[in-house]
């Protein structure tokens, strides 16, 4: 790190040599090893990292809240004129809170459920004596307004499970800046709220770090959020700081081939639909084990024998920047690396079969019409004793959707939308009240189960909790093995499938003797696609496939997942939030809003000129991971209202920036447009 | 709030009532005349014919159990079979000394097994948590009843520093206290262990809780976070529990009032079950599970008050 | 779901394929090192020991109580009565002359035959009830729900005496009890874990597939339920001893001849001014028996089931 940054009076919070080590039953993990970040006042800094990154343990090392298990081996954290990690406790404590704050990653689990804000916040500003109760109510009113909760002099009496996960987490935000601390420490803050509300929290991040002269901390692994919230940035992998610099320069000029391979592997920055993603092979080292030479060598795409004995050496780039790599300094430099922009240095793991032609069919794989799905809010008894009408929720309202051979349709929503319930509806796993769902011409709503069970040979499901949804204790062979002995198919060696299915998939075989708990979720995910593929279906839907998967690897599934397709013919309806991804890997779309189905159509068109206003919404919704792209404006406010509270008239219009009065009052209706887009809103976008 | 209430108070109800009828069904499940089955095989001919009578044993058995139900509601449950006395006037004159034993049983139980517990999670590993830990295991796996026998040995036969029967002279508390302290001491025994053990492993799993980290980041004081946040947390499925355990508390009670001869309602029972005293053992039995019943019924509402979500989603 | 590594220090699992420093042979190795760290676990718990080392004496001893025993229990010997220990009675004798450690021996094995009885009958019918609990009906739920509930937290004791005074007093009174009174604990272990299984997605993800009710409760939902059931039948165990022990001490059980640590136990209260000695020999093989089960018992949650030692 060049010498001046360290010692400049822009510094606020100066982490130097960092290292932290975990014990645990495998042995010591290096967790963090000789991490140097030095932190500027009043600029937004962003760390980034996969998972085993070691990106959290920084900041609970910062605040002094590791776990118990953790043991500090070396480095320190200038503060002002303090180390804070030998700090005495008291002195620890005086600065959490006060001067160092913190907004966590989930806010339904990080606020205590039996006090009230007002009352949290109260405790908050214990360290103020000479302030009186109802002045730091007031702060704390003003602050919640400043968040933008509504009516925040009546909510500060609230629990909260009366808040929705985006106010939840706007009075977490509201929480760690009402003592006005100089710096705001945020792990992951965006990654439990939906898009739509993710981008009002960066704004309102950006906006609050103006206002308050606040630096900021992120650790996030979305570059989307990095690109657009932060100054400057730090690349750090398995426990390493390998890159560091301006925003602009990491996204556009990226010196290390790890920061380099992360940005090739964001769906959101490759431009053109390609079905197969790009993949870094291979994982993080074991940390237990003794470490020689660079650490990211095994996965490099440029390794050389050199990289694996020698620690390459810090580069220093410019007044900011550096990187950690043999092929920018010394007797390896290589003046051709990094090549430009538009080459790719990251290859798409193993390769597969490319797509045949789509054959087609007149007869559609799976054809859902006009399909409703009620829950049942409140019994019989309670309604009457409480003068309730409205008994139940419709999460599934009127929903017409097509799913061709071998197509694949994404049904994109947001939390509320209803998609994992039309899912789970189509294998008939959730009781539909009408409308009407077609499996190869065959009516199959509400089937009763002894007929419907031959039909489960032709669709099967992919479910987003990859370990959960494994039986605990069967091993995996057992559980490849099991749709055979469903549906008592004899004659065949069910070994020998096992392989044949472990094998299709990319699972080594001497993972069929494993138990789920021993599996990771990469591994677990191939297990569930074993199981769906095993009586060759020819439809798969799969629940958030990419769910809890780093960016680099979620091409393995992704691919794989394309590669079947190509030599089955395999129809796959993916249920997903993650627009990036189902941009690429969709033929066509279903946008769901609250239950329906607001806009359908080819993936290209949809994100090219979006119809509907929550599509647009969506498409803009995401952040890109390119600074040079940051939103000025967010044109959506507000949150998914509840089903329970369904608008009269159309579920966007509350939050549309084109809503009129019509769109108030009555549902808008679906409408089929000319290339077999279909909407269902009175204004649509042109 | 209201509706919550009601709807436990409710089941309450519904509750006593089946006890009440489990008792009537008990008597007319057993083949025989229900007369002679309850007063015991010695019974004369002219005090059976006196307890049909007055039990109405004429009538069908729905109406004998609404009559007694409607009489109960009163506060009449009948009358002695010996002494023709009121069974609700005798209960009356027994239950101040078992409110007393449980009391002070459950109270010292309290008192000393919710801050060792506390202790305990805080300061894991230390010497107080092993402590607890093995004395709490030891005191459950002894039976209450067995401590009661061997306190009577050790403290009163043995040392004769505590009077060994009854509850004391009445009007001198001095002395009633003194009579107070082994029986007490042998119900709460257990029950130190196992609220200590409770609330160590609620603490434990609370303190672990994203919300409790939250609360230290924002350096709140270690006193505030334990007491002002986990342990408000985690005192709610203690007091579950203690509502639950009750009933045990009852059946130590009255192993104790018998092993130490205190005039209360445990003994009441099991006097007039020797003595084939029906009423007696209906009325009593019926006054005991409404005790037992009110217990639970103050624990769900503590904790209503303590935890807004269960509040409202009822 | 695998926590992630900077709350647990443990690097999450590998994130795709398999890592280059792991074979096969490794993978089978470590089952192994598993099943044999969980056998080392057990044997340097010294809870665990004790409690296994004192529940095979009680077994031993109940067993083969008809060689052990010095005596025929009901022998008398009026001469010797209300004896301390001596060399010829080794736990002295009762009022009657018989010589307790016989007796000891013997009621071991009343407490054997109701622990046996009464746990296996009461765990079978628990699992079953608990089972249709969790995976039937909301209203069904809520109402064996209330029926377990009132069960369990009746005062024991209390039903004892009402039953007693119509029925007079038996061994089988006392199963009968036990086994009522026990019930709602297994009903309610098995109806929590069957309630947690039924909403994870592998439960539906065997409905998906097409396994039939009976399928998905015999392979999936079953063996995850026992063993929490198997540990608390453990710890349970003590306190139907101590039922039994407790009726019989009040005369609501055993009928005497028979001995049974209860009526040691009465018989020493009634004369315990005199002959205290008899109210401590009929308290140590019930005092050993409970610690030794709920040692185990301890020991083997804390081994197998740690989650469920947080608050039951």
């Amino acid at each position: 790190m060049p010498k001046d940054a360290l010692n400049s009076p822009e510094t606020l919070l100066d982490v130097r040599n960092l290292s932290v080590e975990f014990r645990t039953p495998r042995g010591r993990v290096k967790a963090l090893r000789d991490i140097t970040i030095p932190i500027r006042k009043n600029r937004i800094i962003g760390i980034v990292g996969e998972s085993g990154s070691g990106k959290s343990t920084v900041l609970w090392a910062l605040l002094g809240l590791l776990a118990k298990n953790a043991d500090v081996t070396g480095g320190e954290v200038r503060f002002g004129d303090r180390d804070l990690l030998h700090a005495s406790e008291a002195q620890l404590r005086a600065t959490r809170g006060e001067e160092i704050s913190v907004v966590f990653q989930d806010p339904m689990t990080s606020q205590i459920p039996v006090l009230t804000y007002g009352r949290q916040m109260l405790d908050i500003l214990y360290r103020r004596p000479n302030v009186s109760a109802a002045e730091k109510r007031r702060m704390a009113i003003e602050m919640l307004g400043k968040v933008g909760i509504p009516d925040p002099d009546k909510r500060i009496d609230q629990y909260p499970h009366h808040f929705s996960g985006g106010m939840r987490q706007r009075a977490g935000i509201a929480m760690a800046l009402l003592t006005g601390p100089q710096l705001l420490l945020a792990d992951e803050p965006t990654t439990a709220l939906d898009v739509t509300m993710e981008a009002q929290i960066i704004h309102l991040l950006q906006d609050l770090q103006k206002e308050l002269e606040a630096t900021v901390v992120v650790v996030s692994h979305n570059l989307g959020l990095i690109a657009e919230l932060c100054d400057d940035v730090v690349v750090m992998y398995a426990g390493e700081v390998i890159e560091a610099g301006e925003v602009h320069e990491i996204f556009h000029n990226a010196q290390h081939p790890y920061t380099r391979a992360l940005l090739e592997c964001d769906p959101a920055r490759i431009d053109d639909v390609s079905r197969k993603l790009p993949v870094i092979p291979g994982d993080i080292p074991d940390l237990t084990k003794a470490l020689s030479g660079c650490i990211y060598a095994p996965r490099c795409q440029r390794a050389l024998p050199l990289c694996r004995e020698k620690l390459p050496p810090d580069v220093a780039r410019g007044e900011m920047s550096l990187a950690r790599c043999h092929l920018l300094d010394g007797p390896h430099h290589d003046p051709s690396w990094p090549p430009p922009l538009d080459v790719m240095t990251v290859g798409q793991g193993v390769a597969g079969a490319s797509k045949p032609a789509r054959v087609k069919t007149d007869k559609p794989l799976l054809e859902v019409s006009d399909l409703n799905v009620q829950f049942e809010t409140v019994g019989h008894l309670r309604a009457r004793l409480k003068g309730i009408t409205q008994r139940h929720v419709d999460a599934v309202l009127d929903v017409s959707l097509l799913v061709a051979p071998g197509e694949t349709v994404g049904l994109v929503g947001e939390s509320g939308s209803g998609k994992t319930t039309l899912g789970r509806c189509v294998l008939n796993l959730v009781q539909a009240q009408a409308g009407s769902v077609r499996f190869e011409g065959q009516e199959i709503r509400n089937m009763p189960e002894s007929r419907f069970k031959p039909l489960r040979r032709d669709m099967a499901m992919m479910f987003q909790d990859p370990v959960g949804s494994l039986s605990p204790r069967k091993s995996v062979r057992a559980l490849i093995t099991e749709p055979f002995q469903i549906h008592g198919v004899t004659g065949i060696d069910l070994d020998a499938e096992a392989e044949r299915l472990a094998d299709m998939v990319r699972l080594p075989k001497p993972f069929l003797s494993r138990y789920p708990h021993e599996l990771s979720g990469g591994q677990a995910r191939r297990v569930g696609v074993a199981r769906a593929l095993a009586l060759n279906p020819k439809l798969i839907i799969a629940d958030e496939p990419t769910a809890g998967l780093d960016v680099s690897v979620q091409g393995e599934i992704l691919n794989l997942m394309a590669d079947l397709q190509a030599e089955h013919g395999l129809g796959y309806l993916i249920i997903t939030h993650n627009l990036p991804v189902v941009r690429h890997i969709a033929d066509r779309l279903a946008i769901m809003y609250l239950g329906r189905i607001v806009e359908e159509g080819r993936t290209d068109e949809l994100f090219g000129r979006p119809v509907h206003p929550y599509t647009q919404a969506l498409v803009e919704g995401v952040p890109q991971p390119d600074p040079d792209r940051r939103r000025v404006h967010v044109s959506i406010s507000g949150e998914v209202p509840s089903l329970l509270n369904r608008p009269k008239g159309c579920d966007f219009a509350g939050r549309c920036p084109f809503a009129q009065d019509l769109c108030r009052a009555e549902k808008p209706p679906h409408v089929k447009m000319a290339n077999g887009r279909r909407h269902a809103c009175h204004f649509p976008l042109d | 709030m209201l509706y919550y209430l009601t709807k436990r108070l409710g089941l309450s109800a519904v509750v006593v009532c089946l006890v009440v009828l489990a008792l009537f069904s008990l008597l007319y499940c057993i083949p025989g005349d229900p007369a002679t089955i309850a007063l015991g095989p010695r019974a004369t001919e002219e005090a059976i014919a006196r307890y049909a009578e007055k039990m109405h044993l004429d009538e069908p058995v729905w109406r004998q159990f609404l009559i007694y139900i409607g009489n109960a509601l009163t506060g009449d449950l009948g009358l002695d079979v010996f002494s023709d006395r009121p069974v609700t006037a005798i209960i009356m004159e027994r239950i101040g000394f078992t409110l007393a034993l449980v009391g002070a049983g459950m109270g010292w139980a309290m008192l000393l097994g919710i801050p060792l517990g506390c202790l305990a999670a805080v300061k894991p590993n230390s010497w107080i948590d092993r402590i607890t830990g093995v004395l709490s295991v030891g005191t459950i796996a002894v039976p209450s009843f067995l401590v009661s026998i061997w306190a009577l040995l050790i403290f009163a036969v043995h040392l004769r520093w505590l009077p060994a029967i009854g509850a004391g002279e009445p009007g001198d508390t001095g002395d009633q206290l003194s009579h107070l302290i082994l029986p007490a001491f042998a119900i709460g025994l257990s029950w130190v262990g196992y609220l200590a053990r409770m609330v160590r492993a609620s603490m434990l799993e609370v303190m672990g809780e994203n919300y409790i980290r939250s609360a230290r980041a924002f350096g709140l004081r270690p006193r505030r976070v334990i007491f002002g946040y986990a342990l408000r947390v985690a005192i709610l499925p203690t007091i579950t529990l203690i509502g639950m355990g009750f009933g045990g508390m009852i059946s130590s009670t009255v192993f104790a009032e018998i092993i130490f001869a205190r005039p209360g309602i445990g003994k009441l029972i099991f006097d007039a079950v020797m003595a084939r005293n029906f009423p007696i053992v209906q009325g009593a039995v019926l006054v005991a599970t409404g005790l037992y019943i009110f217990v639970v019924l103050f624990s769900d509402i503590l904790i209503a008050w303590f935890d807004p979500r269960v509040r409202e989603s009822l | 779901m695998n926590p992630s590594e900077s709350e647990t220090g443990i690097p999450a699992v590998d994130a795709s394929g398999l890592p280059d420093h792991v074979t096969e042979a490794d993978i089978r190795e470590s089952a192994a090192r598993e099943r044999r760290e969980k056998l080392r676990m057990f044997l340097t718990n010294w809870q665990g020991l004790t409690g296994l080392i004192l529940v095979t004496l009680f077994f031993a001893s109940a067993v083969f109580a008809p060689w052990l025993a010095p005596y025929d229990p009901n022998a008398l010997d009026v001469p010797a009565r209300l004896s301390g220990p001596t060399l010829e009675h080794l736990a002295g004798t009762d009022q009657l002359g018989r010589d307790t450690l016989s007796r000891i021996l013997y009621g071991g094995r009343v407490a054997l035959y109701i622990a046996a009885i009464g746990v296996s009958v009461s765990l079978v019918i628990g699992l079953i009830l608990g089972m249709i609990a969790g995976f039937g009906p909301r209203w069904l739920d809520n109402l064996l729900l209330l029926v377990f509930d009132t069960v369990r937290s009746f005062p024991t004791i209390v039903l004892a005496l009402a039953t007693v005074a119509l029925t007079g007093p038996s061994l089988g009174v006392v199963l009968a009890i036990v086994i009522i009174t026990s019930i709602p604990q297994y009903a309610r272990v098995a109806r929590t874990a069957t309630l947690t299984l039924r909403n994870t997605d592998f439960i539906l993800a065997e409905r998906s597939l097409g396994a039939s009710m009976t399928r998905t409760l015999l392979h999936h939902v079953m063996p995850n339920v026992i063993g929490p059931l198997l540990i608390l039948a453990a710890m349970e165990v003590p306190v139907v001893v101590t039922v039994e022990a407790g009726l019989s001490f009040l005369g609501l059980g055993v009928t005497p001849p028979t001995a049974s640590w209860g009526t040691i136990l009465n018989e020493g209260y009634l004369v315990i001014r005199d002959a205290p000695w008899m109210v401590i020999a009929g308290g140590i093989p019930l005092i050993l028996t409970t610690l030794g089960f709920t040692f185990l018992g301890e020991a083997l949650r804390d081994i197998f089931d740690p989650r469920m030692g947080k608050g039951r």
